[in-house]
C-alpha cells in the first residue's frame, strides 16, 4: 500500500501538505513505468524556475529516461516556492526513495484542499486497472 | 468474430523538417481518437536533436544546414535520402503502450524485427540478445548520435544498432519516433543500415513492409489519410517552432 498521508494524480504525480505548502513528486509507479529498475535510466529531470506559477492539471517540468520524455503535471495550482535541487545531479534519488527524498517542488497552493485527488485507496485501484 | 482495430495511416514523403516535426504534434494531439502510423522522409535532409541534448555535444550539428530540435529525447538522427522515419501516436493504454516503457519498446521493435527479416535482413534480432552481449560495433562516444548509443532495447543486426527509437508521453498520449536506416550516411558512420547486409530497399518499399506486419500482427487495419489542408496548416505553424534558432539551441 502506498502512503496515505498524501493525494495521487491519475498521470502519478503526489501531493502531500506541508503547513501551508504542498509538496509534489511522482510515484514509484511512474519511476518503474520509466526505467524498469534500473535506476540509471532516468537521464534528465527539467524543474521549474522558483516563483513560477503553474496550474492545476498543467505540466510543471519533464522527465527523460533513456527512452522516454514525460511531462511532470502539477496537482495544484500555486506559486512555486522551493524545488528539490538534489534531483537533476542525482536522479538515483527517485528510485531509491520517491516518497521522500525524491520530492521535486514545493508549491504555495492557491487553495489547500486536495480533495480533487485520489486517495491512496483509489490510486491503487488505478494503478491495478493500468496493468499492474 | 473480432472487429479489426482501425488504424490510420499517414504516408508524408518529402516532408520538410519543419512539417516533419510539426504534423507529428498535430497527430499526437488527435492520438485520443485512434492511433496513427506515420510513415515519412525528410526533404531537404535535416539532422535531428533529442529533447534535451546540448547542441555542443553534436559535432554533426554544425555541419548540417537543417537542424530541429524533436520532442523525443535520445541522441540525435540524420534524416537523409536513404532513411525512413516513423512515428506511432497513441493513448498511453493503447496495447503497444501501456505499462512499462521498457515493454512497450520491446513490442514495437518486436514488429520492427518482423519486417526487417522479411525484408530479409534475416539476422536483425530482438533486443534481449542485444543485452546479453552488451557493447555493439556501432558505439561511439563523442558524436551525441542516437545510432552511437546503444542500450538493451535496440534493435540489431551485423554487431550494430540498426534503428533508432525514442518516446514522447504527454497528456495520457505516446508519440514514438523511429529511424531505420537504409543506405549509409556519413554523418553517422558505422551504424548498421540494409545496404550493408546486401538489402536495397527505398524508404517507400520498406515503409509497404511495415504497413503489412503491423496490420497482420496488430490484428488491424489501416486507412490510409493523408494529411488534410488543414492539418498541414497547423503543423506548419507547429512545427516552425522546432527549427528556430531559440529552441534548437536552447540548451
Amino acid at each position: 500500500m502506498r502512503p496515505d498521508d498524501r493525494r495521487y494524480m491519475d498521470s502519478h504525480e503526489w501531493a502531500k501538505p506541508q503547513g501551508e505548502l504542498v509538496v509534489i513528486g511522482i510515484t514509484d509507479f511512474a519511476v518503474q513505468e520509466l526505467c524498469s529498475g534500473n535506476e540509471g535510466d532516468l537521464v534528465y529531470c527539467d524543474l521549474p524556475e522558483l516563483g513560477r506559477r503553474v496550474e492545476a492539471g498543467q505540466t510543471f517540468g519533464e522527465i527523460e529516461s533513456v527512452k522516454a520524455v514525460a511531462d511532470l503535471n502539477s496537482p495544484v495550482s500555486g506559486e512555486v516556492v522551493e524545488i528539490n535541487k538534489d534531483i537533476e545531479d542525482h536522479l538515483e534519488i527517485l528510485s531509491e526513495d520517491p516518497w521522500n527524498k525524491g520530492w521535486l517542488i514545493k508549491i504555495r497552493p492557491d487553495s489547500p484542499s486536495l480533495d480533487h485527488l485520489k486517495d491512496a485507496a483509489s490510486y491503487e485501484q488505478h494503478v491495478a486497472a493500468e496493468g499492474h | 468474430m473480432t472487429a479489426l482495430e482501425r488504424w490510420r495511416l499517414v504516408e508524408s514523403y518529402g516532408s520538410t523538417p519543419v512539417v516533419a516535426m510539426g504534423l507529428d504534434e498535430v497527430l499526437l494531439q488527435a492520438a485520443e481518437a485512434r492511433p496513427t502510423l506515420r510513415l515519412y522522409t525528410w526533404e531537404p535532409e535535416a539532422l535531428s536533436l533529442g529533447y534535451f541534448q546540448r547542441f555542443d555535444d553534436v559535432p554533426a550539428a554544425r555541419d548540417v544546414p537543417h537542424v530541429v530540435r524533436r520532442i523525443t529525447g535520445g541522441g540525435a538522427i540524420h534524416h537523409h535520402a536513404g532513411e525512413l522515419t516513423f512515428s506511432i501516436t497513441a493513448r498511453d493504454d493503447h496495447p503497444l503502450y501501456r505499462g512499462e516503457v521498457r515493454e512497450s519498446y520491446a513490442r514495437v521493435h518486436a514488429l520492427l524485427i518482423e519486417a526487417l527479416r522479411a525484408a530479409g535482413l534475416g539476422d536483425a534480432f530482438a533486443p534481449s540478445l542485444a543485452s546479453a552481449r552488451g557493447g555493439l560495433r556501432s558505439d561511439r562516444g563523442g558524436t551525441g548520435m542516437c545510432f552511437h548509443a546503444s542500450t538493451p532495447l535496440d534493435v540489431v543486426w551485423g554487431e550494430r544498432k540498426g534503428i533508432g527509437s525514442a518516446q514522447r508521453r504527454t497528456g495520457g498520449r505516446v508519440l514514438h519516433h523511429g529511424s531505420i536506416k537504409l543506405s549509409p550516411s556519413a554523418l553517422e558512420p558505422d551504424v548498421a543500415t540494409a545496404l550493408d547486409a546486401r538489402v536495397t530497399l527505398t524508404p517507400r518499399a520498406f515503409g509497404a513492409l511495415l504497413r503489412c506486419v503491423f496490420e497482420r500482427a496488430l490484428d488491424a487495419t489501416f486507412d490510409a489519410a493523408p494529411a488534410t489542408a488543414h492539418e498541414l496548416e497547423l503543423a506548419a505553424a507547429a512545427g516552425a517552432r522546432y527549427a528556430e534558432q531559440a529552441f534548437v539551441h536552447r540548451r
